[in-house]
């Protein structure tokens, strides 16, 4: 007789298992329905394109588990074990409803192997199981959160594949048939087993099991679970469907669909906690929290029966307050398994916040006011806007008769900020020496608006472009560059439609280095570190420009601090938290100063006025080593080439 | 009672916070010349936030009042964004550079005109000239209870509690409505009023404006403030040193600048 399973066998009631198997897809079916009767609502803006390109990512990133092993190996590995196992289990039980139910085809040696792969999934998902148990309340990872469905769960799978290797083992202790050896587990538990008892044993087995993997079907869309459905679709939406920049029109509160399907696909990992400036730096403050609290808003406020989570529904409260403490660094976007971007769900929260008015933080609304008036924030005058210029030689824009091939749009903090002045000093004298014709916007040079963008103040920020694309147009200015990564940011991916390059300093120094205007006369003996700015690095992947021409400096030697290039960590001063009083055990310009001076360095270098002036800052305060230096790798290069 | 009918009196000033290099003086025609753009006075600003609390919270009606020889429109409707009912100007030639008594007098003319009300809220003084006259003498000509210096507003039963700041904390005065309070800046920051808010305010109806007839204040009544003289302040420049060195050495290196000083 070749290998095979009697199905059904000495199981009675076999229509209530039917019955109950019916009203468990249809729990199933109802709460997958309502994520996607949710989803629908948020679809208005929704515009699939490149859809075969987010498929093929959506794929590699499910078979492979690529984004999980890469920012957590341990964490990745046992979720690969898990997903294996629990793949192979339910593709196998598919497989056998097949056989029951359409045609036999699980006979001799096909029976086997898929014998032993069900074993291996059994085994693969007991030990990934187990081992995430152990990382969560043994290890106590601190990014993972105990809650009671982070038990219930995995214990509830530990029942599912126990109660399954123990049915198998009542089977085949009962049976002893001779293939009995191929599964190995199975078999190993029949030996436990009394073959007098085993076939007493066996139906009540096998329906604990049935009951525990119906059960388990009925949840799965009502906790956290449903991220198995969920997660592939926020992959994929997040690049067929990406979120669009809020429009003026748009009335408040509109999520786009990636959005919505994130925060369904969140599942809590806490991947953006470990990776936020603002958790580490201890501050009231967790992305992964406000994204549950803006799932559980948006539920509530879109679906008639409210949350449909059975666990953690009423936590997770937002105040007021955590809206204000991201700085839209972006770390947390690079880290998460399901591309989600908790600082645009913050940004969506500032704007209701600044459409109400009465949620804005004093400073800021200061802040804005100023910005408002007079074009900065800074300084309630715009007088001073051009003054670091004054007797340098440098060709004003608005003023008649001049021309020149690149505008220097310096910015607000690099015009009125004491230290950050120095920037625009020592960057045009670079120019100046290396024979570019350039020139600036003088007093007239408004600010791009980056702040009232990154805080959520959408009006003021299409007054702000709509000022400076008027004077780029009057002017006939097309080739900018920058002080600022938020400025080259602002200009160059806020401002659709442009008829203007703009450029960040760092790539027109490059551009210069490769044309051979640069040279060095003497070595420069220091060692040094590079710190990439949120908003060149992350979000503009300017990683490898800077490097270079701080690599180009002879006789220097650049070391890379702990966190670089797209685990940067921000410095504090971005998305408008400048222009808060937010305090939490420490500063975050502390923490990294603190990598910094782990690195051996002398110097700092940074390319960013925020960034400048939050180290610099972070120096006096904490106090660093004996002629430990904070720069902006202008300020180095002008000392490399002024070093005769 | 149930709904609240406020009436709150706010000046157009250029901005207090402008630089000191913004700011200059024309000895001759006795003028102080402000290079800024005009705001409502940050004072009034609070009373404004306020009234509109009160309001969200009992229901109502703000009513806000501005006085001057031309006043703008774009800052004036900062109000309505911010939550006020109704905006009236009381513009004429003659409302110019008034003193303290005859700037109540127009208000309270303006104020009888409109009628009934329950409480008059003013900022505790103007940001430019921080007299701090013209709420309690309005509230003087109204023949109403005044209470200044408010930094929280509560309204029960017919009368309005008031914390009001005394150097020593604060203390609670209880009066009867109607009544007049003028507002310090501890009831809070009006709230933001975002680009778009202000917009469609912009685009609202027109604004109604009093003349000096249509609230029956004559010429006489009225006085301009009388400047003697007006003049430059000194220079106070500021200068700071850092004393380096040990402890010891700072502290050798203060004595020495204490002395040098006496
Ligand atoms: S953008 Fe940065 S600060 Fe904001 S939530 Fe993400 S990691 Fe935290
Ligand atoms: S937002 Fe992303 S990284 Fe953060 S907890 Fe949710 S799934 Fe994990």
């Amino acid at each position: 007789m070749s290998a095979h399973r009697i199905m059904f066998w000495q199981i009675e009631y076999t229509w209530l298992f039917y019955l109950l198997s019916a009203i468990a897809v249809l729990l199933f079916l109802i709460g997958a329905g309502s994520h996607i009767w949710v989803w629908k609502k948020n679809s208005k803006s929704m515009s699939l394109k490149g859809v075969g390109h987010a498929l093929n990512k959506m794929c590699i990133d499910i078979i492979t588990g690529r984004r999980l092993i890469r920012g957590d190996m341990a964490a990745g590995l046992m979720h690969f074990l898990i997903f294996w196992g629990f793949f192979l289990l339910f593709i196998g039980t598919c497989v056998l409803v097949a056989h029951e139910h359409l045609f036999e085809f699980l006979e001799g040696a096909r029976y086997l192997w898929f014998s032993v792969l069900m074993e291996i999934g059994g085994i693969s998902l007991l030990v990934g199981i187990i081992w995430g148990l152990v990382r969560r309340y043994l290890q106590r990872v601190p990014r993972l959160e105990r809650r009671a469905e982070d038990a219930i769960l995995p214990l509830w799978f530990v029942l599912m594949v126990l109660s399954g290797f123990f049915l198998e083992g009542a089977r085949l202790a009962a049976n002893s048939p001779q293939w009995a050896d191929w599964s190995f587990v199975g078999n190993w538990i029949a030996g436990l087993i009394p073959a007098a008892a085993a076939e007493r044993l066996y139906p009540s087995f096998w329906w604990v099991h049935a009951l525990l993997c119906l059960g388990f079907i009925s949840v799965v869309c009502y906790s956290k679970m449903f991220h198995i459905l969920s997660a592939p679709a926020s992959i994929f939406f997040s690049s067929a469907s990406p979120v669009l920049p809020p429009s003026i029109e748009d009335e408040t509160g509109r999520l786009d669909v990636a959005e919505a399907v994130f925060y369904d696909g969140c599942m809590r990992c806490g991947r953006c906690v470990a990776a936020c400036p603002s958790s580490g730096a201890g501050e009231a403050y967790a992305p992964r929290d406000f994204v549950q609290w803006a799932r559980k808003q948006m539920w509530q406020t879109q679906f008639p029966l409210n949350d449909i989570r059975l666990w953690n529904r009423g936590d997770y409260e937002g105040t007021n307050e955590s809206m204000w403490y991201c700085t839209t660094c972006r770390a947390c976007l690079e880290v998460c398994p399901v591309y989600g971007a908790a600082f645009e769900a913050v940004a969506k929260e500032r704007r209701q916040a600044v459409e109400k008015g009465t949620l804005v933080p004093t400073i800021l609304n200061q802040t804005l006011e100023k910005l408002f008036r007079y074009d900065n924030p800074w300084e309630s005058s715009k007088k001073q806007r051009g003054a670091w210029a004054e007797g340098l030689d440098i060709a004003d824009l608005t003023k008649r008769g001049a021309v020149t091939d690149l505008c220097y749009f310096v910015g607000c903090t690099t015009s009125f900020d004491d230290r950050a002045r120095s920037i625009a000093h020592s960057f045009t004298k670079i120019l100046q020496l290396t024979g570019v014709n350039f020139g600036i916007l003088g007093k007239k040079e408004p600010c791009c608006g980056d702040i009232a963008r990154r805080v959520g103040e959408f009006g003021l920020f299409e007054e702000q472009k709509e000022k400076c694309k008027t004077l780029f147009d009057q002017y006939g200015i097309t080739e900018i560059a920058t002080s600022s990564p938020h400025c080259y940011h602002t200009l160059a991916n806020d401002y659709p439609d442009s008829s203007f390059r703009a450029r960040h300093y760092t790539m027109v120094l490059k551009e210069l280095l490769k044309n051979k205007k640069l040279s060095f006369e003497k070595p420069l003996n220091v060692t040094v570190t590079y710190h990439d700015p949120c908003y060149l690095g992350r979000h503009n992947r300017i990683f490898n420009e800077p490097r270079d021409v701080i690599r180009a400096i002879p006789g220097l030697r650049l070391v890379e601090m702990e966190h670089s290039r797209e685990n940067s960590l921000c410095c504090g001063g971005g998305g408008g938290r400048m222009w808060q009083d937010l305090k939490g055990e420490r500063k975050m310009s502390e923490v990294r100063l603190e990598e910094a001076e782990a690195t051996g360095a002398q110097i700092l270098i940074t390319a960013c006025p925020m960034c400048l002036i939050m180290m610099e800052d972070a120096r006096k305060a904490a106090g660093t080593r004996e002629g430990f230096r904070v720069m902006d790798l202008n300020e180095l290069l002008l000392e490399a080439l002024e070093n005769k | 009672m149930t709904e609240l009918n406020i009436i709150i009196c706010v000046k157009q000033i250029p901005d207090p916070e402008a630089p000191l290099s913004d700011v200059s003086i024309d000895a001759e025609n006795l003028e102080v010349v402000v290079d800024a753009p005009q705001v409502i006075s940050p004072f009034d600003e609070n009373a404004l936030e306020a009234a509109i609390q009160l309001k969200e919270e009992l229901d109502g009606k703000v009513t806000v009042l501005s006085m001057g020889k031309k006043l703008s429109d774009s800052v004036l409707r900062k109000a309505l964004a911010a939550g006020a009912d109704e905006l009236i100007l009381l513009e004429d030639n003659g409302f110019e550079k008034l003193d303290s008594h005859s700037t109540a007098t127009v208000l309270a003319a303006a104020i009888k005109k409109i009628g009934s009300f329950d409480l008059v809220l003013a900022g505790r003084q103007a940001g430019d000239w921080d007299s701090g006259q013209v709420g309690l003498i309005l509230g003087e000509m109204l023949g109403l209870p005044c209470i200044s210096l408010a930094r929280e507003i509560t309204v029960e039963d017919g009368s309005v509690i008031v914390k009001k700041t005394v150097p020593e904390g604060y203390e609670r005065v209880k009066a009867k409505l109607p009544a007049l309070i003028t507002v310090s800046n501890e009831v809070g920051e009006l709230r933001y009023i975002s680009r778009t808010r202000m917009l469609k305010m912009m685009r609202g109806g027109d604004i109604p404006a009093w003349t000096a007839e249509e609230i029956g204040v004559s010429d006489d009544a009225i006085e301009k403030m009388n400047i003697a003289s007006l003049t430059t302040p000194p220079d106070m420049t500021r200068d700071c040193q850092f004393l380096e060195g040990s402890p010891d050495q700072q502290a050798a290196a203060l004595v020495d600048v204490f002395v040098s000083l006496r």
